[in-house]
């Protein structure tokens, strides 16, 4: 009798090998078997434990995600294309100077160091440059300290890995800046049923962020080796709205790097993914888009409030005065919504054609009331009623 | 006073290769050399015992090739000498040993051949008779302890009757084990060296000592072994037991000897049953032959491993068939014997009994089910390094690294305890898919690394231990500066050569005599050579985790990496702890998601045990030597390390 594959096994067939690996770090620093190596996700040794952690952590292996938004959100503020509103805002550190130090206007890195000196979270985890020059994540207990992390870097961190790690996180709690497939990841661990994760209430605030691609390390550095730049010497990167280029700065200027030639470098997990806003955060934060590119626009977030956590930080950024907050243009919710309806749609195309049938969606389910919403309307766009 | 050396007419128990050893003391040895192999190590180790008293030189040489030149030279000095090796050795030296026989040799010269049939200790089991009948030198198998001795004294004899090697091969159940032998008179005066080479040519001893003119020397080789022949039909090594005219004859040799009288009594056919017993295999006397094949119509050869003697018996009775009649023979090439393995009391009389039709008398059905019950409450123990072993940690590094690469690397293997590491996931992690004779692990890499062309990418790397580096690896290493192989070298150094009994080699500080001498720096020799050279301790498993990753990413040179720690029962080791190990059974997550048992499943340590009822590791402090490794693999830093004892 064929012994069924264990988790391990299953995440080596389903995720390691099929491409989907997001190199979230979910897996990763769990146990002795599973580490990140230079933007690799590594199986070291053989486990052959039927049900583990790593599999039902991963945020590319089935899950019931209906169940997941019911535990964690108020129902009626579920939308199909960007997932829960609870509220939507368009913000800006108040603070210049860390403006002048963060991606667009600052509001992740503001409202990080808002919940610590608030006494809402103890520590925060965020990702930083290793000194092997890789990024991985890494616990802040100094709130001073968030300034220097703050910024952009299009590369997948395994931030979830320093999570795993840190032996406090589930007593004290802790603040962890997520990417959109990060956050599911953290939605699963909380919701989970394994012994030792006490769930419902999970002492993480989990600050999310939009996100189209991630870039392949490698590919991403012999670009920039193109170019004439090391890894290192990237201050800063931006895609600026409308335009098609790829935006960087460094200590020797600005290099913009054209779009088509970055799309070459995109992690190939990055096209079979739904989730462009961060959906199972407690907030989400993107860089504004209110109109056409503009110095203004360019130093605002857009920031969708998800859960009753996250409403209660916003609602502290304001009346603190830590956030400055704008009008929102009528159009600029329907405009996200449009964009990320347009990433689920590419998706699930892509999706069906690495599976080869409807009836299979890898880690997806079909049953999910999201994605039979879009399925449907993929066939009403093809004439199948 | 040892026993080695013990007065004659003593009646003393020697392990097979101490009667040897005797045998060699007994015929006025000058000179012993070696390199240690199992099943033949304790032959050199024996007279190195007694050298100083007995004047004699011995030495551990650094391979077989040049043990044999060292022998050698003391032949052609006119002193009796002798070269000791298992049968890989043989192989190693026969480059030498064909140009040996060839030119003759003076003094005489004995080659111990130690074979293992079964390949009870090496990864072959390789015949080196053939050596005797392909290079045409006389070949003495002892059938028991009195003749190991016996024999090897007649052998020096011999030698010097046909100025050429004469070889003695002995198996692991001749060599391992130990029988009555009595003792004969140990030589009072010994012999001087000289060297003549001003004679003619022809004339090996006053002559120059060359092989040439070829063709002639060989003639007059052949000449003088229709003597040797002579001798061996009137020895008395070879003897018969039996009925005048038995139902079936067996010819046999060495341990096999042994195995068929039990057989015949086993099955109580003795009266049936004849044995012409063989101490002297090649050339085989036709006379002696003739005579016994002349009394019975079947006959059985019973042999490890080849069908050497079945070989040279037909080719013999076709040839004198007229005079003896058609024969039916029973061996290897009908299949009443295995063609491969060790050979049994069992299996011989299996054989026996199918061609008498003959049933043995087997064991009752009730007894054989107890039997079986008791097998399987045998714990399965398998084949590992031991606790504290420097190897366990140099292959989780490895495998570590490898895996961390991501480009599936391997390791081409090599001969030592290491070697292990090809036979099973619990002590090389599955890293090792080669393995072959000493030094071959570095040349398959140069060969691997070469393919690149071919589309073939994996990171080659190699593994040899100390004393394999000075045997064979040293060319090769060479090979690859030279000819460009991206390879990584590591020497696996764990100060002796472990595998064989701790024998000195040129890396130590002390000879096979126990004397002083300087040691042969293997980083030296690797900076030599000219490759990037890094030295670490396999312990400290980051340090040595960060060199090898950088290594394997460093492509296009050879990459050198020498793991230094000694071998947990060296001498400098055997019963010192460093540390006291234990589990914190609060901490240890056991079979739980998080660990899953990685130090009793994976590492496998074998003082590492699973507490079945707690569900906890826990620490052999028997067998626990105290390394400290296995606390630096626990995820939960559960295993602690104590100072001292």
């Amino acid at each position: 009798m064929k012994k069924k594959p264990g988790s391990q096994a299953q995440l080596k067939q389903k995720v390691l090998e099929q491409d989907l690996c997001t190199g979230c770090g979910a897996c990763i620093g769990l146990c002795p078997y599973q580490v990140t190596h230079q933007d690799r996700t590594v199986q070291l040794f053989d486990c052959d434990l039927e049900e583990g952690k790593c599999f039902a952590f991963c945020p590319r292996t089935p899950a019931d995600y209906q169940k997941i938004r019911n535990i964690l959100y108020d129902s009626e503020d579920i939308t199909p294309e960007i997932g829960v509103v609870k509220g939507y805002f368009l913000t800006r550190a108040a603070d210049k100077r860390l403006r002048a130090r963060a991606q667009h206007g600052g509001t992740v890195t503001a409202l990080l160091e808002l919940a610590m000196s608030e006494g809402l979270i103890s520590s925060s985890i965020i990702s930083s440059w290793n000194e092997d020059q890789h990024i991985e994540g890494k616990v802040v207990e100094n709130k001073d300290c968030l300034r220097d992390f703050a910024k952009s870097r299009f590369m997948a961190s395994p931030t979830i890995a320093a999570f795993n790690r840190f032996k406090g996180a589930y007593m004290h709690k802790t603040g962890i800046v997520a990417t959109p497939c990060q956050a599911l990841s953290l939605a699963k661990m909380k919701t989970s049923e394994f012994a030792g994760i006490p769930n419902t209430v999970f002492p993480v605030l989990v600050i999310g962020l939009f996100c189209g691609w991630t870039l392949a390390r490698d590919r991403f550095e012999n670009l920039l080796e193109k170019y004439g730049f090391g890894i290192k010497e990237i201050q800063g990167m931006d895609v600026p709205a409308g335009k098609k280029n790829l935006e960087l700065a460094s200590e020797r200027g600005q290099v913009d790097i054209p779009m088509v030639e970055v799309e070459t470098c995109v992690r190939a997990a990055c096209r079979y993914c739904i989730d462009s806003t961060a959906e199972f955060a407690d907030l989400s934060v993107g860089a504004a888009r209110f109109g056409k590119d503009s110095e203004e626009m360019r130093c605002w977030n857009q920031v969708v409030v998800r859960s009753e956590l996250g409403k209660v930080l916003m609602d502290m950024a304001f009346n603190k005065g830590v956030l400055e907050f704008r009008d929102v243009p009528a159009q600029a919710l329907r405009n996200l919504k449009n964009a990320a309806a347009e990433k689920k749609k590419n998706a699930l195309k892509k999706i069906i054609e690495k599976s080869g049938s409807a009836k299979n969606l890898l880690y997806l389910k079909s049953d999910d009331p999201v994605i039979k919403y879009y399925l449907q309307s993929q066939r009403k766009r093809k004439g199948i009623s | 006073m040892t026993k080695l050396l013990s007065p004659a007419n003593e009646n003393v128990l020697f392990l097979g290769n101490e009667a040897i050893a005797r045998g060699a003391l007994e015929a006025g040895l000058a000179v012993a050399s070696g390199y240690p192999g199992t099943p033949s190590s304790e032959v050199i180790e024996a007279l190195a015992s007694v050298a100083r008293k007995r004047n004699l030189y011995v030495e551990w040489s650094v391979n077989e090739k040049v043990a044999l030149e060292v022998a050698a030279a003391a032949s052609f000095a006119e002193l009796r000498s002798m070269a000791v090796m298992k049968q890989n050795g043989v192989n190693v030296a026969s480059d030498f040993l064909l140009h040996l026989t060839a030119s003759g040799t003076r003094g005489g010269l004995v080659l111990v051949s130690c074979e293992d049939p079964g390949a009870l200790s090496s990864v072959n089991e390789g015949e080196s008779r053939y050596f005797a009948r392909m290079l045409e030198m006389p070949l003495l198998e002892p059938a028991d302890f009195q003749e190991a001795k016996d024999l090897t004294k007649w052998a020096f004899e011999l030698s010097e009757q046909i100025g050429n090697v004469v070889m003695l091969r002995s198996v692991t159940r001749m060599s391992h084990a130990s029988g009555n032998v009595i003792c004969g008179k140990l030589p009072v005066r010994s012999r001087r060296a000289k060297f003549e080479y001003g004679g003619a040519v022809m004339d090996s001893q006053t002559g120059p000592m060359i092989s040439t003119p070829v063709v002639a020397k060989h003639l007059l080789h052949q000449q003088r072994l229709k003597v040797i022949e002579e001798l061996f039909e009137r020895s008395s090594f070879n003897r018969y037991i039996g009925p005048a005219k038995p139902d079936l004859l067996i010819l046999t040799s060495s341990a096999c000897f042994l195995y068929a009288k039990e057989a015949l009594e086993m099955l109580h056919l003795q009266k049936r049953v004849g044995i012409l017993k063989l101490g002297t295999t090649w050339p085989l006397p036709p006379k002696l032959l003739k005579t016994h094949l002349q009394k019975t119509q079947q006959i059985l050869i019973v042999e490890e491993v080849m069908p050497f003697l079945e070989e040279q018996v037909k080719v013999l009775a076709s040839g004198m068939s007229p005079h003896v009649g058609r024969k039916t023979f029973f061996g290897k090439y009908d299949g009443a014997l295995p063609s491969a393995g060790e050979l049994n009391p069992d299996i011989v009389a299996g054989a026996i009994g199918a061609i008498l039709k003959v049933k043995r008398k087997i064991l009752s059905k009730s007894y054989l089910s107890e039997i079986k019950k008791a097998t399987e409450m045998i714990p399965v123990r398998e084949q590992t390094f031991c606790a504290g072993c420097p190897h366990r940690a140099s292959f989780w590094n490895i495998h570590t690294a490898i895996a961390l690469d991501g480009r599936e690397g391997f390791v081409c293997g090599d001969i030592g305890c290491y070697s292990m590491a090809a036979l099973s996931p619990a002590t090389g992690y599955h890293t090792m898919p080669t393995l072959h004779s000493m030094g071959s692990g570095t040349g398959l890499a140069c060969g691997f690394a070469k393919l690149s062309q071919f589309d073939f990418h994996k990171p080659v790397l190699t593994v040899c231990g100390d004393s394999t580096f000075y045997h064979a690896v040293i060319p090769a290493l060479i090979n690859a500066q030279h000819n460009r192989a991206d390879i990584t070298f590591i020497v696996l150094d764990n100060a002796g050569t472990a595998m064989t009994g701790f024998q000195p080699h040129p890396g130590l500080k002390v000879s096979a005599l126990r004397e002083a001498v300087p040691p042969v720096d293997i980083v030296s020799i690797c900076q030599a050579i000219g490759v990037q050279v890094a030295v670490s301790d396999p312990f400290d498993l980051s340090a040595t985790s960060k060199i090898l990753t950088s290594f394997l990413a460093e492509r296009g040179s050879v990459k050198a990496l020498i793991l230094r720690q000694a071998c947990a029962l060296s001498p400098e080791k055997k019963g010192k702890k460093p540390y006291t190990m234990q589990v914190n059974e609060e901490l240890c997550l056991g079979d739980a998601c998080g660990c899953n048992r990685l130090c009793t499943r994976i590492f496998r340590c074998p003082a590492l045990t699973w507490n079945q009822s707690r569900k906890k590791a826990m620490v052999d402090e028997v067998i626990c030597a105290g390394c400290g490794v296995c606390a630096s693999i626990c995820p939960q830093q559960a295993i602690v390390k104590y100072n001292g004892t």
